[in-house]
């Protein structure tokens, strides 16, 4: 856990594979490919592909493919998905309405 | 805001153990559960529980359900539904949209009961809909009563996969197979020779090549894999089904441990991202707990004493009890928790190739392979024993912490010796009253009470059977092998239902005498 | 999909009164506060939405309100977890396209 990621690390060119366009993140629609490339784009940390692919950050919330993600950045990167910090945790856990997220009791 | 001493969050097997116990200590409590209906997962729990009676074993998860919440309401614990909590603090503020508003809530002492999301592999077609989690699966036809589909495929042979799988046979769906990336099925052997009795195939290393549909599952193709989960070419088997079901494992939902600034690791023992707790459940932020799966995936039953341990910690660390008291009630805790925590399955075993048993028996490899345990792998385990007249014999071949078998007998004649894995056996000197106690009691179904020989060139097999329409007397069939093919004819001597063998029915059939050892379950002829 | 009339363990299931709504303008029976989504797979409704950027179908898939899959649009209101809002007479439900409710085919409508 917390391990820095050695950003001087080689980890060579985007290869294509022949699965790249699976599917990884139902609600925002992102590829294994699209996840791959990000990652060759200099996207290491899961916050990073998140806010650069918007996986996980569609309704679900990442509940479906966190995990997903996590496996392919990790072997993209040639560590073990244990040592990839996850991304941050914060409220709302679950999708709320603006509107509803805003009305405070009183 | 209000203020508590404890609050919850979930209302399943754990956080209700918790505030059962914190209750009972005199604190004032509330469960928050996000869903409309408490009991976390335990109302999909159809089949029988495993353990000792301190575990409930043998109950099924919906009746300890119903038992939980009626103790938590008696205590009058406050359970809260349709509240979702969405954030959690460190200094135990806890933010919960109830209706179209957010609640804020502080707790003396929170305890995380969150239990866990299912995971879920990618494949071809793993959009489509008719592609579903085996909880989805659960909860349509436990909650809802509706078939997921008519013709099924499951991927994952652990015991999620397994007991699902025989939930949906019940549910009058077919299963076309059980396929499973690992090269040994991942579930009790017990639970995969019930599905296997019945004819459903089983295919380790193999995995989905794709899932065939244009709007909506139509077939699935499997292949075989190699050790390296390479696919091996020319090994494809194609399926007509409606319906794709995944058990490939959970991950604990400790997102709220995180956010509340609890040190968390990724521990693959422990099923992924998981809070560092004591062995009683409290993390890095003094005052704030984690029970049940949020803390590392293992069963219900442990779950519940994990969240009873987690509602005494809280009680002493507001007070309400001495140091003393609580140690003394973690310790009656952490034997029950120690002896579930036993056997073949044991999260320390995880991952771990177990050839032979506590006994020094070596494990069917066919069982492992295929579901069931061969014929001529039987006779080796110690509940597979011969003598004249009715008499048990328990094909129960893996150690699990299990021990009903032995109090049901009302004449003792099955013992599982001086430790709750060890494999059953029938005391020499035994005198069977074909009772059926036994029978029933098996939360494995792996019990079955033979007459090998009536003297007139047939045996009579009295097996556990929980499905519709039931058979009745004189129904003649099909005596089925423990693979689930056709080996003789059969003719129904008795179907016998009484309340204390709640739900399981035990249907005696006659075979040929050579199939007493090898007829495990009937099929009704069809006409 | 079929309901289950009778379970070998959990018996008859208790169901609320039999009511109507419409899915994409037809009229169908369900049984009031079961999910909606139970009540479009007991009419054989498998197809609950179209993806936004591919267009593709999808359907129940976690059955627990966690996933999203299952949205709908429901009296208006989009992105509505039909596995978890019980159904109540007279519900306006209609497959979603993107974060809209589908176009009707033509002749459609109640």
């Amino acid at each position: 856990m917390n391990t820095v990621i050695d950003r001087s690390k080689d980890i060579g060119e985007f290869i294509p594979q022949p699965d790249d366009d699976m599917l990884i993140c139902r609600c925002e629609e992102i590829t294994k490919g699209e996840i791959r490339k990000a990652v060759h784009d200099g996207m290491w940390t899961l916050t990073e592909i998140r806010r650069y692919l918007r996986t996980g950050m569609g309704l679900c919330q990442g509940q479906t493919c966190s995990r997903l993600v996590k496996g392919i950045v990790a072997r993209e990167l040639g560590v073990s998905p244990a040592e990839l910090e996850p991304a941050t945790s914060r409220s709302p856990m679950r999708p709320v309405e603006m509107k509803v997220f805003g009305k405070e009791e009183a | 805001m209000k203020r508590y001493e404890v609050i919850i969050v979930g209302a399943g097997p754990s956080g209700l153990s918790a505030a059962i116990e914190a209750a009972k200590k005199g604190l004032k409590v509330v469960v928050f559960d996000e869903n409309e209906k408490p009991g976390g997962q335990l109302f999909k729990q159809i089949h029988k529980f495993f353990g000792s009676k301190e575990h409930h074993a043998k109950i099924r998860g919906f009746k300890i359900g119903e038992e939980l919440l009626q103790e938590a309401d008696a205590l009058g614990v406050e359970v809260i539904l349709n509240a979702t909590v969405v954030g959690l603090y460190s200094d135990k503020e806890v933010n919960v949209k109830i209706g179209d508003q957010i609640h804020h809530y502080k707790g003396d002492t929170v305890i995380i009961a969150t239990g866990a999301s299912e995971n879920m592999v990618t494949f071809p077609g793993w959009t489509l809909p008719g592609v579903i989690g085996a909880g989805a699966a659960q909860t349509m036809m436990n909650l809802h009563g509706i078939q997921p589909g008519k013709k099924i495929l499951m991927l994952g042979s652990g015991n999620v996969g397994l007991v699902v799988s025989f939930q949906l046979l019940q549910a009058g769906c077919e299963v076309v197979a059980i396929v499973d990336a690992l090269p040994r099925v991942g579930g009790y052997g017990v639970h995969a020779s019930k599905v296997a009795r019945c004819g459903v195939p089983f295919y380790l290393s193999h995995t989905i090549k794709a899932v065939e549909g244009k709007d909506k599952v139509t077939g699935v193709v499997i292949h075989q894999i190699d050790e390296r989960f390479m696919p091996i070419a020319g090994t494809e088997k194609h399926f007509d089904v409606d319906t794709v079901c995944m058990a490939v494992g959970l991950s604990p939902m400790s997102q709220l441990l995180k956010m509340a600034g609890c040190e968390m690791e990724d521990n693959p023992k422990r099923g992924g991202q998981v809070p560092i707790v004591n062995e009683y459940g409290e993390t890095s932020v003094s005052g704030i707990y984690a029970a049940g799966d949020v803390s590392g995936i293992e069963e219900a039953s442990s779950a519940m004493i994990e969240g009873k341990m987690a509602g005494v910690c809280v009680a002493e660390y507001l007070g309400y009890i001495e140091k003393e008291e609580r140690d003394a009630e973690l310790k009656i805790f952490e034997k029950d928790l120690d002896s579930l925590r036993q056997g073949m399955f044991a999260p320390k075993n995880r991952g771990k190739k177990i050839e032979k048993t506590d006994e020094g028996i070596d494990i069917s490899t066919n069982l492992l392979e295929k579901g069931y345990v061969a014929d001529d792998e039987i006779e080796r385990f110690p509940g597979v024993t011969h003598k004249a007249g009715v008499h048990p014999v328990i094909e129960c071949t893996q150690n699990i912490p299990c021990n009903p078998c032995q109090d049901a007998c009302p004449k003792k004649c099955i013992s599982t010796g001086d430790n709750i894995t060890y494999l059953p056996f029938v005391k020499e000197d035994a005198e069977c009253i074909n009772c059926g106690m036994c029978v029933a009691s098996c939360s494995g179904q792996a019990i079955f009470l033979v007459d090998e020989d009536c003297g007139d060139g047939t045996a009579t097999v009295t097996l556990p059977y929980e499905f519709l329409p039931l058979p009745q007397e004189g129904d003649k069939g099909y005596g089925l092998s423990r693979k689930g093919e056709k080996v003789c004819e059969a003719t129904v001597v008795s179907v016998k239902s009484v309340k204390a063998f709640d739900h399981t029915n035990l249907l005696t059939m006659r075979v040929p005498k050579e199939y007493a050892m090898k007829a495990r379950f009937f099929k009704k002829a069809e006409v | 999909m079929e309901r289950i009339a009778e379970h070998p363990i959990l018996g008859a299931k208790e169901k609320g009164r039999e009511v109507e709504f419409t899915f994409d303008g037809q009229r169908l029976k369900g049984f009031e506060d079961e999910p909606i989504a139970i009540a479009l797979k007991a009419n054989g409704v498998m197809i609950h939405r179209y993806t936004k950027k591919e267009h593709k179908p999808r359907g129940i898939f976690c059955a627990i309100g966690r996933c999203t899959d299952c949205v709908m649009v429901v009296d208006g209101k989009p992105n509505v977890r039909t596995c978890v809002t019980p159904l109540k007479e007279g519900m306006d439900i209609r497959t979603q396209d993107g974060v809209e409710a589908a176009e009707m085919k033509e002749g459609e409508g109640a």
